[in-house]
């Protein structure tokens, strides 16, 4: 073998191959193949195989998740290389990095290794893994290896010692990590073992740059009392017990977690797009002629569903963020993944014959356990918020929370099973057009005596302001609606109201997983939209302006949506709206993210940019804002429902607002609004704390809290001009 | 166990009542099914599902309009209906006249029971079960809490309200039972119940059909809406004695209830 010379590089193989036939090199062949066969029975044997075939036997509808593959694989390499979402959390993004790159690195040095002695040099009998390449390339492997030591020390320090509460225990957690450290360990020892033999005698050619093993060389220190001839030896065992452990952990590969190596890419690649509903609308015709609706048998999802299964390593992330599990109720998004993808399996496995011919399971005919209650509790699909932090925190790009609306839909629609408090606001959903059940009638009188103009007197207008239920019959959301008017009449913004033409946007019975109450309400909304030709909307509540924005396009409602935030901030800025003087009293204030207009939407800045142009106090966030702001509790129906479980999700972010220091926090979405107020008055904190709407606070700051409010729109104006 | 439920189509409690005449502007009004009525409905359907056996007929008297709250009977489980649109009855709104064509309707069903709300929540005349009962020739039994049916179904046993308590009664069968809040929690209709409801029989019917020829016993002379609710009045003073003085004279002076 080569490499022995006075030249700069290193013999492969040294130490390990005899004179003559290599039969150690032959040996690690026929063990590398092995090693694969092992890898693919590994597969099969962990039901790999019988779940993808459950995903190709889905009967859920087709999504297209193979649009634009340039795009798609560009963004998988960027963020599989990059860490785009796991980087988000320092901690165990910089371990994952770490780990994550010195697997690269090793396997990239191992494959030139591979290329060099296996490949290039038997055939043409050239070394090119010599001089500053060879110094190059041991360096990168040394270096890139002892970050993956870093990282591995790092994850079993945050396994053993800071043990977070939304970590999974499971017995192979731990495996992984002793595993990868005990590969990395003999490594690195056998390299140090062969530095000690063959490199730190100043007559060997590689005296001068031994450093350029550093963790190696290091290591070396702890053998330079020994004999050649122990040298060796040790090394041989630990050569082979290197080599088999690294095989043993590629077999390994198949039963665990750590087939998210391969399957989390390939759900990057499957992403869903953006932006797009992360639930999807029911066929209307479904309505038609349809049987049953929603899912209670796990073959009706789509095939991605049942993938996203095989992508999930059980990272936790969406644990850590979810208000539910934060607030001691049952649901954990990583565990509604996890179990969905046991029993995908144990299902699949009846599903398919000895001949390996996939058949669904009547029910009639299925004993085992069901998938709602037995598999997935009744209180997990309950206790969702929707509030997207799962799906935004997942690195797999996995749709955790959708899954379980979809179980709601058939819980709601087929066997009308939900919490009791929730029949009062499908009825007053259905015939009064909001989840108060107060009179349609009345839903306009929150703009009695301000002159508002109405749709049905103007005819038309630039702007819909749609107000929604809130802001049309919740007391405390009405100074919203009210301070909203009197800032667009202010700015001479050409709007108008529907008044009592507006009906309830469905957000709440779509969540909840009435989809049949949620269309009729959308097609009644669209129809009078359509009948004004409107165009550009602007609604006071997040989950109108979601609803509106996305979930109407699917039934073939295409408008021009903003949330109030994004057209004030404009007109502060285009100088319509003057914010005259600053409001006392506010103290520090803090901005809550709505999560329908955070996370769903992606406005951060526009409510921040309103609340310093206040002028009226230092803005301070809290512990969790923008993407990983903490729900307020109110979404995905939970606004209506009871709260019996654990303890109260707005008390727990009431005291992340009290911990922030702020005195006053503002919101953008009557559903925070409340839950906030409410939350205050809960914890007896009106003394030190408020909550404001951030409307409110712009129509005082621009003195249109009291009377008078008409003759300010004319000095707004000119300085407008002026600028 | 067959059972009939006799139900009416009403304005829904939050819809803006409008007088015109002797009776309600209708234009505008959201239409739902009478509150007690649904516990009617979910008690026949309970009834039901317990023996297992029989079926659930839907009486109404109604305008054209009456048909979906039916669909919406229909679509908790009922399993049939009889539609009496016939407009001198309905406008007449006379409970003497709508218990005679209920009655008729009911005397051409089988049945074992006879549910209806003990009030419809717009007129809350409240005469219509006692008289119904009547028409039938047997026992009624109103204001029901809660009923248990004999597996023969030779007799019931039924919880009422009294005042400030209840009573149980034995009462053979077919019996009229009126239901109260309590008896129940009416079911929502599940998305395949009302689908299917859109196919289930409907017999509309007049009173000719059904032979009735009794006119009404009353007429309605007027209607008014209760007084707008006077805005209230915050007792002023000093302090708490100076605050009892003031109410005490209030309830004297103005409201003379001392």
């Amino acid at each position: 073998m080569h490499g022995s010379g006075a030249e700069i590089s290193r013999e492969v193989f040294w130490n390990i191959l005899g004179p003559g036939f290599p039969t150690e090199q032959v040996l690690l062949y026929v063990l590398v193949f092995g090693t694969f066969l092992l890898f693919f029975r590994g597969l099969a044997k962990s039901g790999f195989f019988t779940r993808l075939k459950a995903a190709a036997n889905a009967k859920g509808p087709e999504v297209d998740r193979l649009g634009n593959p340039w795009d798609r694989f560009w963004y998988m390499v960027t963020d599989v290389f990059g860490h785009r979402k796991i980087l988000r959390e320092p901690y165990q993004g910089i371990f994952h990095f770490f780990i994550f790159w010195g697997f690269i690195a090793l396997l990239i040095t191992t494959a030139i290794v591979f290329l060099q002695a296996d490949v290039i040099y038997p055939i043409w009998h050239v070394w090119f893994m010599k001089n500053g390449f060879y110094l190059g390339l041991s360096l990168f492997a040394d270096v890139f290896g002892g970050l993956a030591i870093v990282g591995i020390l790092m994850a079993l320090a945050r396994r053993y010692v800071i043990k977070p509460q939304w970590l999974d225990e499971k017995g192979e957690d731990g495996v992984v990590l002793w595993f990868i450290l005990a590969i990395l360990v003999t490594g690195f020892t056998v390299e140090a073992l062969r530095i000690q033999a063959t490199e730190v005698d100043p007559s060997s050619p590689m005296f001068h740059y031994v450093w350029f093993s550093p963790v190696g060389r290091s290591i070396a220190f702890l053998f330079s009392g020994m004999s050649d001839v122990a040298l060796r030896d040790t090394h041989v065992v630990l050569w082979w017990t290197h080599v088999l452990g690294a095989l043993a952990f590629i077999i390994f590969i198949a039963y665990s977690k750590l087939i998210h190596i391969f399957m989390t890419p390939v759900n990057i690649f499957l992403r869903p797009d953006v932006p797009q509903p992360p639930l999807k609308a029911m066929p209307p015709e479904m309505f038609e002629n349809a049987e049953t609706f929603g899912i209670h048998n796990v073959e009706e999802y789509s095939w991605k569903d049942i993938v996203d299964g095989e992508a999930c390593m059980r990272c936790g992330r969406c644990v850590e963020v979810c208000p539910a599990f934060n607030t001691d109720k049952p649901l954990k998004p990583r565990d509604v993944i996890q179990d969905m993808r046991t029993y995908v399996g144990e299902k699949a496995k009846l599903a398919i014959d000895a001949d390996g011919t996939y058949h669904v399971i009547p029910d009639e005919e299925y004993t085992g356990p069901g998938f709602i209650g037995d598999t997935i509790s009744r209180d997990t699909i309950w206790a969702c918020t929707t509030c997207m932090a799962c799906v935004e925190a997942c690195p797999a790009y996995i749709l955790q929370f959708p899954k379980l609306i979809e179980l709601r839909r058939y819980m709601v629609m087929m066997e009308s099973d939900f919490p009791a408090e929730v029949m009062d606001v499908f009825k007053g959903m259905e015939n009064n057009s909001n989840p108060w059940s107060i009179g349609a009638h009345v839903r306009a009188d929150w703009a009695k005596g301000l002159d508002v103009p109405l749709m049905s007197e103007k005819g038309g207008a630039e702007y819909l302001f749609y107000v929604g239920c809130a802001g049309a019959f919740d007391d405390l959301n009405k100074k919203v609606a009210v301070s909203l008017a009197k800032i667009f009449k202010a700015a001479g913004l050409d709007f108008a109201i529907l008044g009592t033409e507006e009906g309830c946007c469905g957000d709440s019975a779509k969540k909840i997983g009435n989809e049949y109450v949620y269309q009729a309400l959308a097609m009644a909304n669209i129809e009078t939209f359509n009948a004004y030709n409107v165009s550009k909307i602007i609604t006071m509540c997040p989950h109108g302006y979601n609803t509106l924005k996305y979930d109407y396009k699917e039934l073939g409602g295409n408008y021009n949506v903003v949330h109030y935030t994004e057209i004030l901030d404009k007109l502060i800025k285009q100088g319509k709206i003057t914010l005259k003087q600053p409001i006392e009293g506010l103290g520090a204030i803090t901005y809550h993210d709505s999560c329908y207009l955070g996370r769903y939407n992606k406005v951060y800045d526009e409510p921040r940019d309103i609340i310093k142009a206040l002028n009226s106090g230092s803005l301070v966030e809290m512990s969790s804002h923008h993407a990983k702001s903490f729900c307020c509790g109110a979404g995905g129906g939970r606004m209506w429902m009871e709260e019996d479980l654990g303890t109260r999700i707005n008390q727990k972010r009431t005291r992340e607002v009290m911990a922030s220091g702020a005195k006053t926090v503002c919101t953008a979405c009557p559903f925070c609004y409340t839950m906030l107020s409410d939350g205050i008055k809960e914890l007896e904190m009106e003394e030190k704390l408020q909550a404001m709407d951030i409307a409110v606070l712009v129509a005082k700051a621009a003195g249109l809290d009291g009377k008078g409010q008409e003759a300010d729109a004319e000095p707004a104006k000119a300085e407008a001009d002026s600028e | 166990m067959n059972t009939v439920v006799c139900m009416k189509q009403v304005p829904d409690t939050e819809t803006l009542i409008k007088v015109q005449g002797t009776g309600i502007a209708t234009d505008g009004i959201k239409w739902v099914m009478s509150p007690y009525d649904e516990f009617a409905v979910e008690e026949a359907l309970q009834q039901k599902e317990k023996m297992k056996a029989g079926a659930v007929t839907i009486v109404s008297l109604g305008p054209d309009r009456a048909i979906e709250a039916i669909r919406t009977g229909l679509a908790m489980g009922a399993d049939n209906a009889v539609h009496i649109n016939d407009s001198a009855y309905y406008n007449a709104a006379d409970p003497f006249a709508t218990a005679a064509v209920l009655a008729a309707a009911i005397k051409n069903l089988q049945y074992d029971c006879v549910f209806l709300g003990k009030q419809a929540i717009d007129d809350d005349s409240g005469q219509v079960p006692a008289m119904v009962g009547e028409l039938l020739g047997i026992p009624v039994i109103t204001q029901v809490l809660k009923l248990e049916v004999a597996a023969d179904k030779s007799k019931a046993t039924v919880t009422r309200e009294v005042e400030g308590g209840q009573a149980v009664i034995e009462v053979s069968l077919p019996v009229v039972l009126s239901a109260q809040k309590g008896l129940n929690e009416p079911r929502y209709a599940s998305l395949p119940g009302i689908m299917k409801a859109k196919k289930k029989p409907v017999d509309v019917k007049t009173a000719a059909d059904l032979g009735v020829t009794a006119g009404p016993a009353t007429a309605i002379k007027e209607m008014t809406l209760p007084p707008a609710r006077q805005a209230g009045k915050i007792i002023g003073g000093d302090d708490a004695a100076a605050k009892a003085a003031a109410l005490a004279k209030a309830l004297q002076e103005e409201v003379k209830i001392i």
